[in-house]
């Protein structure tokens, strides 16, 4: 048994869980109750409005990366205006299916401008090989495992402390009552959207950084997707557990299945956990009223 | 009141459909006399870059055998359709465009679609067919009568590869790494007993699911088997350079190399400096080549004065195949079916392409086995030859 | 307006067609069908065998879908279980074609079967993202197990009828039309029966419906059954008719598409499918048409692929946004208004 690797492997494992929990963040379905399955894509658009900001219009990389951020929460806040307000009140399966819709127009759109050619981001993460003991980390996985544990403790912490974190929890488990508080529930919406969107962006710039940016970067979302369901939909600690707990997944079966297992192992767990508990391992079970 | 009985059938339903159904279904007026070069053409989707290529090289050889005066008087017109890299876009294309034309040549996009239309290639018997995959498996004259690549086939390419690192090093060790698709399967089983009968060790074969973002876990599997040289196959750019660049910073010793659909100048070019030292096999010059005794490359270069990838060249040499085939047949008389053509095809021998590829050229079976391996210079942002001209037996 | 319906049979008041103006529409249908193939030319025979196919795959999914209300992302995965049954059996067996299709779908159906097993824990959205989950199960399976010839997927001689090969869109159109117009007859007529209103109610309310005493585990499972067997048909159908099975060919996408015909078509709505079906596959081939008329010349060629995709998308949002039971409700608005006429309401 060969301990260094599995420590290697390991590791990759945990950094790429990471930005799954990154990715993952709950904020969408805390609030407004919508599962986005499109958020493949707007990690997507996220690093490809960086690609233009700072390859095209040669802007640093530190204000390309704001751009990028502010980009795609406008982005959040024009598609939460358009398509799920209207859609208040309707099946979730409806505004499940106007995600689906969202993702083909982002990746068709992201093909009319950029074209599906793939490309690679401008370097600005430290090359350095990092070692953890002897154990080898890529320098980039590092790094954007790093970024991804800051930005989720920050959202806990908005989430239980701030106002507007109130509020939005608040939305989330009855809306009825929020309004009745006198909690502006559309602005709301809107703010989750937005910071969604935020997120994405840095999400989608570390996984651009890392893998070189795609029209099918999309397919991204569905691992994140498995571990939001994993993990329990309205729960962010669920995400991060989930997160890490699927990254190492898929780097075990990886490395010692081979590349074709990774996806099926994902799946599977999938299956595993909603048949022993439907509502993922730290979901709130919903309970059904006639 | 009246009792009116409008329609609560289909008529709605019929009269717009037969309406589209007029106006589309009426075939194009065309001369008997032109010949027709149909394509499955990439031009959108993930093959794009190569797909724009392919499609200004058949354009630009249709134009200049064209402003000749065609081929024995006859025109050739190109036909293209988009597919956006999908097999059924291609198989509607094919079936759009020889519905509405009188098609001799096919231009196909990719392996899976060149399998699907095979079976009707043989039914209608008269379209001989190239494309943009060298799979090995296409290179059977018995099962793919109709169809040519053009270039070696993928373990050919490899074969190539191979040869080269055992000269270079005896015994070397080699590992794999290829793409879960189609594409990227198709050579390695055939390629590891190559590597076996030229005395290399194979050190390890790690395939990569599609559209994967982050490959630490296969890069960690490289380390481990620390081989003297890498060949990539089935990507067009990403993961590869992701791969060698934590594998140079890892202090890997390993050297890199690609084949046919890794080796355009403009992708390699996009790993920076770590592209210094990346090898590959190609089998056409690149656009920038001032070799003396190719007339055809000065003259792409004054059609075109920017960069035009290897995707061109290979639509190039696919309209230039496909004319010297259709006056071959022509001249004996012939009629142009998949047959004759084939058949005229096959007696291309020594065969000079204008210095497209460096040797005449001769095709044996379905394939041209000729390559070169070139090497990436970064100071030169060019790809330069490290080998001469290989013809496989 | 429509006068003059009045029954006296229970067996009369039930029937699917009870008016003499559908029984003559209805007749001029099948005329059309039947002399279509005379007068299209080959392009336009290959649409409507596609079209035949995803009408027959989309009718399943409306059965799962629209009228039980479980939404499926697993569509592709079936038919490619009915398209690889069919392939090996047609490859090894060379059994005909009929017991080809129906085999495809049963083992399409036992799949169905397996992944509702989850159906009476998981709901909603977390079944559907099970459904994926069963797609991304199958695709490995077919690329994975050398039976089914691995990445490279299996070559399908062309179907034997009466000892003549279905090698052209012409002749295979016989086998498909005749197939799906059965199938869609079926589902029409499924849902006169007692087993189509429990399905109707558990989409409705499935708590209410257990406690009417439909036995929700044992519907659910049918109706993944049912759904997966057409899928299954249609799948076998596909095989046949582009004679190569790779496990490429039903992508995820492929279950968005259908999920998205049956959206714009109309949920819970026989005719919803067909409409769906129809205006799905040929919304490319129109966008094909209109690129060409514009004066844009060749870059445009690079342009329809991206707006298709966005085309699509719009298709999604646009009909659930404004038009949420679809096609149907629109067909059936200017329907009433005839209906009505002079009248408003």
């Amino acid at each position: 048994m060969d301990w260094l690797f599995l420590l290697e492997v390991s590791l990759a494992g945990l950094g790429s869980g990471g930005l799954y929990a990154l990715a993952a963040l709950v904020i969408v379905y805390k609030a407004t109750r919508v599962v986005n399955i499109a958020i493949g894509e707007f990690l997507m658009l996220g690093a490809y409005v960086f690609y233009a900001f700072a390859t095209g219009m040669a802007w640093p990389i530190w204000l390309a990366i704001v751009g990028a951020v502010v980009v795609s929460g406008a982005l959040g806040a024009v598609v939460e205006r358009l398509t799920i307000r209207p859609m208040l009140g309707e099946s979730p399966i409806s505004v499940f299916m106007i995600t689906v819709g969202l993702a083909s127009i982002l990746v068709g759109a992201v093909e009319l401008i950029w074209t599906a050619d793939q490309r690679r981001l401008p370097e600005f993460m430290p090359r350095a090989p990092v070692m953890v003991g002897e154990a080898f980390v890529a320098p980039k996985v590092f790094y954007g495992f790093w970024v991804a544990v800051v930005l989720a403790l920050l959202v806990l912490v908005v989430f239980r402390y701030w106002r507007g974190g109130v509020a939005l929890r608040a939305t989330a488990s009855d809306q009825g009552a929020a309004y009745a508080m006198g909690i502006n529930v559309p602005r709301v919406f809107s703010l989750a959207w937005v910071t969604a969107g935020a997120i994405a962006a840095v999400s989608g710039v570390i996984v651009g950084a890392i893998g070189g940016i795609s029209s099918s970067m999309g397919v991204f979302g569905l691992s994140v997707l498995v571990v939001v369901i994993v993990g329990g939909l309205d729960s962010v600690a669920g995400a991060l557990v989930g997160g890490i707990f699927i990254g190492l997944l898929e780097a075990w079966a990886g490395a010692y299945l081979g590349g074709e297992y990774k996806l099926l192992a994902t799946f599977v767990v999938l299956v595993v956990v909603l048949m022993a508990r439907p509502y993922g391992l730290f979901g709130t079970r919903e309970i059904e009223r006639l | 009141m009246k009792r009116i009985r409008i329609g609560s059938g289909l008529s709605r339903l019929l009269a717009p459909l037969g309406l589209a159904a007029a106006l589309a279904a009426a075939p194009a007026a065309q001369a008997a006399e032109d010949l027709v070069l149909g394509g499955s053409i990439p031009l959108s989707g993930v093959f794009a870059f190569a797909g724009q290529g392919i499609h200004a090289g058949i354009t630009d050889y249709v134009k200049i055998i064209n402003d000749q005066g065609g081929i024995k008087g006859r025109k050739l017109r190109y036909v293209p359709e988009d597919t956006a890299y999908k097999v059924d876009a291609s198989v509607a294309a094919f079936k759009k465009i020889t519905s509405q034309n009188k098609v001799n040549f096919y231009y196909g996009d990719s392996t899976g679609f060149s399998k699907t239309i095979n079976a009707e290639l043989n039914r209608t018997g008269d379209i001989l067919m190239t494309g943009a995959s060298f799979a090995t498996e296409l290179n059977d004259p018995a099962k793919y009568p109709a169809q040519f690549m053009l270039g070696p086939d993928y373990t050919e390419m490899f074969g190539i590869l191979l040869r080269y690192i055992a000269k270079e090093q005896p015994g070397a060790k080699v590992a794999f790494v290829y793409s879960d698709t189609e594409f990227g399967r198709d050579p390695i089983a055939s390629s590891r007993a190559v590597a076996e009968k030229l005395g290399l060790k194979v050190a390890t074969e790690i395939m990569t699911p599609p559209g994967s973002v982050d490959v630490s876990t296969e890069v960690i599997k490289l380390r481990r088997a620390d081989p003297d040289f890498t060949i990539f196959h089935g990507y067009v750019l990403a993961p590869i350079p992701e791969f060698v660049g934590q594998g140079k910073r890892m202090g890997l010793k390993t050297r890199y190399m690609g084949t046919f659909w890794t080796m355009d100048n403009s992708t390699v070019m996009q790993m920076g400096e770590d592209a210094e030292g990346f090898m590959g096999v190609m089998p056409y010059r690149y656009y920038y080549d001032q070799a003396a005794d190719a007339p055809m490359l000065k003259k792409i270069r004054e059609m075109r004065p920017q960069y035009q990838s290897t995707g061109y060249m290979q639509g190039f040499l696919a309209a230039m195949l496909f004319s010297e085939v259709a006056k071959r047949t022509l001249d004996a008389g012939k009629d142009l079916t998949a047959a004759n053509m084939k058949a005229a095809l096959d007696g291309i021998k020594d065969f000079d392409t204008g210095g497209l590829i460096g040797v005449p050229i001769t095709i044996k079976g379905n394939s041209i086995p000729v390559g070169r391996i070139y090497r990436a210079d970064v100071k030169q942002k060019q790809m330069v030859p490290a080998s001469d001209w290989i013809v496989l037996k | 307006m429509r006068i003059a319906t009045a029954k006296q049979t229970y067996l009369a008041d039930e029937a699917l067609f009870d008016t003499r103006t559908q029984h003559v529409w209805l007749a001029l249908l099948a005329a059309s069908l039947v002399l279509f193939p005379f007068f299209a030319n080959a392009y336009w025979l290959y649409l409507a065998c596609l079209v035949a196919i995803n009408i027959a795959s989309a009718t399943g999914l409306n059965i799962l879908t629209g009228y039980t209300g479980l939404v499926s992302l697993g569509q592709a995965a079936f038919m490619g279980l009915g398209a690889y049954t069919v392939a090996v059996m047609e490859l090894h067996l060379g059994t005909p074609v009929l017991l080809n299709l129906l085999a495809g779908g049963i083992v399409a159906m036992l799949g169905g079967l397996l992944v509702g097993i989850p159906s009476l824990r998981v709901k909603g959205l977390y079944l559907a993202i099970s459904t994926i989950a069963a797609s991304f199960i199958a695709h490995f399976i077919f690329a994975n197990w050398q039976f089914t010839g691995g990445t490279s997927g299996l070559q399908v001689p062309p179907a034997r009828v009466l000892g003549m090969d279905l090698d052209t869109s012409f002749k295979i159109y016989w086998l498909i039309v005749p197939v799906t117009v059965l199938m869609v007859l079926g589902a029409a007529n499924l849902f006169r029966t007692r087993i189509g209103r429990a399905f109707i109610a558990i989409r409705d309310r499935d708590i209410s419906a257990e406690v009417l005493g439909i036995r929700l585990l044992r519907y659910k499972l049918l109706s993944f059954g049912l759904s997966s067997f057409y899928a299954g048909v249609a799948g076998g159908l596909w095989a046949y008719f582009f004679r190569v099975v790779t496990p490429e060919s039903f992508p995820l996408i492929m279950s968005i598409f259908f999920l998205a015909a049956i959206i714009v078509g109309g949920m819970g709505s026989i005719l919803g499918s067909i409409l769906g079906a129809i205006f799905m596959t040929m919304v490319p081939e129109f966008l094909k048409l209109v690129v060409g008329w514009l004066p844009v010349g060749g870059d445009a060629l690079r342009l329809i692929s991206p707006v298709r995709t966005i085309v699509f998308g719009l298709l999604i949002v646009g009909f659930l946004i404004f038009e949420p039971h679809g096609l149907a409700e629109i067909w059936r608005r200017v329907r009433r208004f005839f209906h009505l006429w002079p009248f408003r309401t």
